[in-house]
């Protein structure tokens, strides 16, 4: 059953030092399962392969087994079923960016996208892959918290659903158990209808970058009151966040009475910026404030 | 004026031009360096990974070396590889070959290296503050007139700080070294600007074990910017006594991260000015310049970068009393080298800003502070050379006339009084002497060779290289455009030092100023001598004359006389000449400085082809902005980049609109394009913030967290 044939050695030399790396391309979702399951100790799960190819390359990445996923058309598409729109964990950034679906549902989520890395690696980099790394920097992270996404999680005799709120517990830690993997995202299709929103990323340039933070906001103010406030911050902690604190704070509340002295106090709470060669922890967290600031106001 | 495609256009489109790593030898084995990841120490103990035959590798030391342990460079101070001890990180250890390149890259990161470690100077400024780390040669211009400054006299006194840049060519570093033993030749496949230097190098390291080093460049170079003029040298020398060692071609291609980390770049530099200004008339009347570099660990060729930086400090304002004082600085990190602009862009990084402060101060606008002080017909530069032409000047009234600045002007100080957001607009200036500095044109002593064949092709001969800047092409043209000959009935010879004459290196804004014009000259030369009106029907009616070789040099213009004791006299006999205005739209939010619109307009003389000049100065002018506004190298306490993710470098998308134009295009002669572009535009940016905010800031790059670092310094604001 299993094609574990395609094993791969990359290096071989006068039979002194071989270095050995596994690849498996399981044939269906079942057989991928069975497959991860015959694995023991560390492996990974190649989707786009935009971030795992890297670390190949640079060596952090030597002797665990790779599984391929990015073949299982399964996990591959955008579609609508009741009132969610569900996108398959191996949906490409340009299939997100391409889909009339997501247009016509969630085109603030769709629009927010477009400075996701550069085209070349959206046509590979998948929607599951950009989640299941745990990368603090991820960029959809913080649109799918607002959105209030769920993760459909997969395993051999399992399926459950969690919110993408609830997923992360620290640096690259998650929820998942062992040989599970994100099988969909699932999105409610009136997320974004009736909100004013808002997203912006900051990096060192306008295109292919590594997010220095990103925000994304969904409001909905009536007679100046914030009847609605949905905050989530990517880049400012361990793993992308929602405010919840701030938004607590901040929900019923007249715009102009505002008090951004409380704002920052919940906000640092919530957040814990760091600096790093790419950023400073006060540019981070005057950014942060001056959005949140702009994005209520505007 | 004509825009001829260039000759690499095709065969580097459909791929049949090699680059160095294209390149295979029968028997061929990979080389690597193996660097020093300590600052300054003693090599105690190198162990490398179990589990490989050490027997498969080819090692060599400082110990093997044939010859001598020193680079061929200005300053010969800096060995190929260190022997006991090391002196900046990223020094070379070692050179390794094996047959298979992913193993060898293994065992290299697996290698470790013990060190018994010493105190070392790593952050720019440690190493730029304190006088005790000045080393070398020290360069003087000293134009004062020993007046007093008047009481009433305005004085500034400012610091400026410029950072690293790194080149960014599109290929990484590499070379390949075949030894030749029958004929005792060391053949060396190269990427490099210079192949003459690289010749040096081969034949330094390699002493007497070989008769000659002969160089060929590969057919496709994929950039340089000055960062393949003496690293070249350096990675020449260990390829070619690897390939002596194991007896095959060895080739080394730098991984990016090793590139970055341990070639050349531009020199990171503290500059000092104080000034003072006569209210009254709005003139400077005098000025102190301390120019700085960080050299790096050795000299190399930093006092040649540091005497063009001297000579452009003042920028382009005549200053009665002038007084520049240039030095060196140590620091234990990897030599800094050749990067356009050479010294330049820093100078003007300081001076552009310092005049903006200055007009400020006197509540002027920069332009008319700017044309009372900018260089004109009879007035002279610190060395004494006079202005023989307004060039400068007429640059200025165009761009401003052209980016309507005025208007602009009033305009933005409106719009930003009812927005957060600011709009600014800023100009710098700029001006780059062609080819080498003083005498060294007459020292280099340029030879070009051409042979005319029996089928009226011409073959040109010359060791300047074609790295994608299009200098074979616009050579070629040079020579055609003289006496009409069909350009396809062109060949420009890959550069080979046993076959090309040394017409010297590629670099310094020379090869179109110095060999273009030079072809130009020797194409009506030959016309001459043979008397034909065209020389296709000349040389089938002459076949018993042809082939026929030709070899011809540059002779320096008599007027051309420099005292490189006193810093006196003519420094370059002609100067490209430019000027610049830049806009930029300030987010509040986010610190971030966003570029709407770059408008330059520069004299280079003749334009020999439009569409290659305007490809030069546009992507100059871009490199320029991105070194004021986002490139950053090291930050403190975090080292040096690594790689493209964290060295920001601008994409299409950040790139403003980029207006150039050429004037005074019907000049005689072409003057030097290649650096030019990357001295002026950064200033530019700096002044537009500085005229939408008022905050005035003095270092390179604007990345948003400076910024709000300076905004916080500038509360009211």
């Amino acid at each position: 059953m299993l094609d574990i044939n395609c094993q791969y050695k990359s290096v071989e030399v006068s039979g002194k030092k071989e270095i050995n790396m596994k690849f498996y391309k399981p044939k269906s979702l079942l057989e991928l399962f069975e497959t991860s399951e015959k694995i023991e100790g560390k492996k990974y799960f190649l989707a786009g392969g935009t971030d795992i190819n890297v670390q190949i390359k640079n060596g952090m990445i030597k002797d665990e087994p790779i599984i391929f996923l990015n073949h299982l058309t399964e996990l591959k598409n955008i579609l609508q079923s009741d009132n969610h729109i569900i996108i398959g964990a191996l949906t490409s950034f340009s299939e997100i960016l391409e889909s009339e679906l997501l247009k016509n549902k969630l085109p603030f989520f769709q629009n927010s996208l477009k400075n996701f890395a550069s085209p070349l690696i959206q046509t590979t980099a998948t929607i599951g892959g950009n989640i299941a790394n745990g990368s603090p920097t991820a960029d959809i992270v913080p649109l799918l918290l607002i959105l209030d996404a769920k993760l459909k999680l997969f395993s051999k005799s399992k399926l459950r659903e969690v919110p993408i709120s609830e997923f992360y517990l620290g640096y690259k830690k998650f929820i998942l158990k062992r040989n599970e993997i994100i099988g969909a995202v699932l999105i409610p299709e009136n997320a974004e209808t009736g909100y004013e929103t808002f997203y912006k990323k900051i990096g060192s340039r306008k295109a292919l970058y590594i997010a220095k933070l990103a925000i994304a906001g969904l409001k909905k103010i009536s007679n100046n009151k914030i009847e609605e406030i949905k905050l989530a911050v990517g880049s400012l902690n361990e793993y992308p966040r929602r405010l919840f604190k701030v938004e607590e704070y901040l929900k019923n509340k007249l715009v102009n009475e505002i008090d951004f002295a409380d704002v920052e106090h919940f906000l640092q709470k919530e957040i814990t910026p760091i600096t790093d060669l790419r950023s400073d922890k006060e540019y981070r967290y005057r950014v942060c404030i001056n959005l949140i600031r702009t994005f209520l106001n505007q | 004026m004509k825009s001829i495609r260039k000759i690499d256009a095709i065969p580097k489109l459909n791929g049949s031009w090699k680059f160095l790593d294209d390149y295979s030898y029968e028997g061929m084995i990979h080389g690597q360096l193996l660097y020093s990841t300590c600052h300054h120490g003693f090599i105690r103990k190198v162990t490398f990974p179990e589990g490989y035959d050490l027997s498969e590798f080819t090692m060599v030391y400082a110990e093997d070396i044939l010859g001598e342990n020193i680079v061929p460079e200005p300053v010969c101070d800096q060995p190929y590889m260190a022997d006991k001890e090391v002196f900046h990180f990223g020094q070379v250890i070692m050179g390794i070959a094996h047959p298979n390149r992913k193993l060898l890259r293994e065992f290299i990161s697996n290698t470790s290296i013990e060190y018994k470690e010493l105190p070392a100077i790593t952050d720019i400024k440690e190493c730029l503050e304190n006088e005790d780390n000045v080393f070398g040669r020290k360069l003087t211009i000293d134009h004062r007139t020993g007046k007093k400054p008047d009481p009433n006299w305005v004085h500034h006194h400012k610091i400026y700080y410029t950072p690293h840049q790194e080149q960014a060519y599109l290929e990484p570093q590499g070379m390949i070294a075949i030894w030749q033993p029958k004929d005792k030749i060391m053949f060396v496949r190269a990427n490099c600007q210079c192949p003459f230097f690289v010749k040096e190098g081969v034949e330094a390291i390699m002493g007497n074990k070989i008769k000659e080093a002969v160089i060929e460049t590969s057919e496709g170079i994929g950039g340089a910017f000055g960062g393949k003029e003496d690293f070249p040298s350096l990675l020449a020398g260990i390829t070619s006594l690897l390939s002596y060692k194991s007896g095959k071609p060895v080739k080394i291609v730098l991984d990016r991260s090793d590139d970055i980390q341990i070639t050349t770049k531009r020199h990171p530099a503290r500059i000092e000015i104080n000034s003072w200004t006569d209210p009254e008339t709005k003139k400077i009347m005098k000025i102190n310049i301390d120019y700085r570099l960080d050299t790096g660990a050795y000299q190399t060729l930093s006092p040649v970068v540091l005497a063009r930086g001297v000579l452009h400090a003042i920028s382009g304002y005549s200053i009665p009393s002038a007084f520049i004082r240039g030095r060196l600085f140590r620091s234990n990190t990897p030599s800094n080298g050749a990067f356009r602009g050479f010294g330049a862009p820093q100078g003007f990084a300081a001076m552009e800003a310092h005049i903006d402060k200055i007009a400020v101060d006197l509540k002027m606008n920069p332009y008319e502070f700017r044309k009372i002080n900018i260089f004109k017909i009879g007035d002279e530069f610190p060395t004494t050379q006079p202005i023989i032409e307004n060039n400068l000047s007429d640059c200025l009234e165009r761009v401003i006339e052209k980016s309507d600045y005025l208007n602009k002007l009033k305009e933005f100080k409106e719009w930003n009084k009812s927005h957060k957001d600011k709009k600014g607009i800023g100009i710098s200036i700029g001006y780059h002497g062609g080819g080498y500095t003083g005498n060294g044109e007459k020292i280099l002593n340029s030879e070009v060779k051409v042979v005319i064949e029996k089928d009226a092709i011409v073959k040109i001969y010359v060791s300047n290289t074609d790295m994608g800047q299009g200098a074979h092409t616009t050579l070629a043209q040079m020579f055609f455009e003289a006496i009409d000959h069909p350009l396809e009935k062109c060949r420009v010879q890959l550069p080979n030092t046993s076959k090309t004459p040394n017409s010297g290196p590629t670099v310094a804004s020379r090869t179109i100023y110095i060999i273009g014009n030079l072809l130009r000259k020797f194409a009506l030369k030959i016309k001459d001598e043979f008397g034909f009106e065209n020389l296709e029907n000349f040389v089938t009616s002459n076949q018993n004359k042809f082939p026929h070789e030709f070899r011809m040099k540059f002779v320096q213009d008599p007027s051309v006389v420099f005292d490189d004791e006193n810093y006196v006299g003519v420094a370059y006999k002609d100067y490209s000449w430019a000027a610049c205005v830049t806009e930029i739209y300030f987010h509040a939010d986010t610190y971030q400085i966003e570029l709407t619109k770059s408008c330059s307009v520069m004299d280079i003389g003749k334009v020999v082809n439009q569409k290659i000049a305007t490809g030069q100065a546009e992507g100059g002018i871009l490199q320029g902005l991105a070194y004021g506004l986002c490139e950053f190298f090291y930050k403190p306490g975090y080292g040096r980049m690594h790689g493209f993710t964290d060295y920001a470098l601008p994409t299409t998308m950040d790139i403003p609109e980029i207006d150039v134009e050429f004037i005074h295009t019907d000049s005689l002669i072409a003057k030097g394009l290649g650096e030019i572009p990357m001295d002026f535009p950064a200033p530019s940016i700096r002044n537009a913030f500085y005229n939408a905010t008022g905050v005035f800031i003095d270092e390179y790059p604007l990345v948003p967290e400076r910024i709000l670092r300076n905004l916080n310094v500038n509360k009211h604001c």
